[in-house]
């Protein structure tokens, strides 16, 4: 298909040698290769070096289980068991599942991002347990 | 448009004026010889990764354990989520420490290799130029095909001219997702994201993200890279940083044959044979232009000091 070519260019004076313009060193492309790999490497391997590179909310730089403690409903994830947060916040699973109308028969071990519909997400239950104190 | 031909886009063969004064460009393995064969090393080692991520998501689940988020080890999270980190410390949902550190690796990649996280790391992209490449053999092998897609270019030459101002869309893309984010809590460009759809095969991803995705890939049997031409926000972000680096591609204009080719195999359709130095922010730094050009020292790359990447 044809298109346009982008334009978004800078063009100086054909007829100024770059090389009297401003000298500058020619990077081979190999190393520029190099480059590429050894800088993006490099900053991912810093970050998992100084545990920084987490790819999960579920446990810590420690490899430890995050668990909810209810204390803050911040800290609930979509990734938790709705049994789990019941607990930890101290509200009656029953209530919780009737709350947001849920099957009453919902295992405790389901994860919260299972459980959405247009009722229940993790932001309506934060602000839910927020409002109940 | 200027007065060059038009560019021809996944065309598999050279301009017929061009033989004989200047190298055919290279084909099949022939391509892989020198920096694109590294080039596509790289690609090729990183996209095995993300499928390995997937498949391993998707094992450890079914077995009812804990494995790494795709989605975690996606950069663009990290710029998404950065304005509620920032101001409020915390990350939105899907978003890890891992979306942040990935994000300063890209943006840090940008300033010291311009758009090279695009030509060289992204698997998206890698997609697309595998699509591309599947039309150029298409193209070569069976005749009906190319001369279906010379009809196709002439007839699609009037849209030429919404070309640039479609290139501008990837930005409001970026301006969207990174207000979205910080307005709602929530990732808004997630829903869209075929990158998301790609990695979320089968679980999350909504229908919207794969329609998105095929389109790019569609798409991508007819423009070189029409993803990271006209939507994508991470390109967006990446090409804002890359006009700070001091490394960018050099023409000399005492050297050059004028052949054309560095234009012609740009997947970005940049005009390289019409500028002295390249500073757009569309390069994805894949060096096919240089690999392209058959005159020693007509079209590299250099670094240049102070700052800015001009001229």
């Amino acid at each position: 298909m044809n298109l346009a070519k982008n334009k978004e260019t800078t063009t100086v004076d054909a007829t100024t040698p770059i090389a009297q313009a401003k000298p500058r060193r020619r990077i081979p492309p190999v190393a520029y290769g190099l480059l590429v790999v050894a800088v993006f490497a490099g900053v991912i391997g810093i970050g998992m070096a100084s545990g920084t590179f987490q790819t999960s909310g579920k446990t810590t730089a420690g490899g430890e289980r995050v668990a909810p403690r209810g204390e803050t409903v911040t800290e609930i994830k979509g990734w938790m068991a709705i049994g789990d947060v019941a607990d930890a916040w101290a509200v009656p699973l029953p209530e919780l599942l009737a709350a947001f109308e849920l099957p009453a028969d919902t295992a405790p071990a389901t994860a919260l991002k299972d459980l959405e519909s247009d009722l229940f997400s993790v932001t309506a239950l934060r602000d839910w347990l927020q409002a109940r104190g | 448009m200027t007065g060059q031909p038009l560019v021809i886009i996944n065309d598999p063969v050279a301009s017929p004026r061009d033989r004989g004064t200047i190298r055919r460009p290279r084909r099949g393995f022939a391509a892989l010889r020198g920096v694109q064969g590294f080039r596509r090393g790289v690609q090729l080692v990183v996209a095995l990764y993300i499928a390995w991520v997937v498949i391993d998501r998707a094992i450890v689940a079914a077995a009812g354990a804990m494995g790494t988020s795709p989605e975690s080890i996606c950069p663009f999270g990290g710029i998404e989520t950065i304005v509620t980190f920032l101001t409020a410390g915390v990350f939105v949902p899907h978003v890890h420490s891992s979306n942040l550190v990935l994000a300063a690796a890209v943006l840090l990649l940008a300033f010291t290799a311009r758009g090279a996280f695009c030509g060289w790391i992204c698997p998206l992209g890698f997609l697309q130029d595998l699509a591309a490449g599947l039309s150029s053999f298409v193209q070569r092998r069976v005749p009906a095909a190319f001369r279906g897609m010379r009809a196709l270019r002439r007839s699609a030459a009037p849209l030429a001219v919404i070309d640039r101002p479609l290139r501008l869309l990837k930005y409001v893309v970026l301006a969207w997702a990174i207000w979205g984010t910080a307005a709602f809590g929530v990732m808004v460009f997630r829903d869209v994201d075929p990158w998301i759809a790609l990695l979320d095969i089968g679980r999350e991803s909504t229908g919207l993200g794969m329609v998105v995705l095929a389109l790019t890939l569609v798409g991508a049997l007819f423009v070189d890279r029409p993803w990271c031409r006209y939507a994508c926000p991470l390109g967006a972000a990446n090409g804002i940083v890359a006009r700070f680096s001091p490394v960018r591609l050099e023409r000399s204009a005492a050297t050059c044959v004028d052949c054309n080719l560095c234009t012609k195999s740009c997947p970005m359709g940049i005009e390289v044979a019409e500028a002295t130095v390249i500073t757009s922010a569309d390069c994805i730094g894949c060096l096919e232009c240089v690999e392209a050009c058959p005159r020693a020292g007509a079209l590299e790359l250099r670094i240049g000091l102070p700052f800015g990447g001009r001229a």
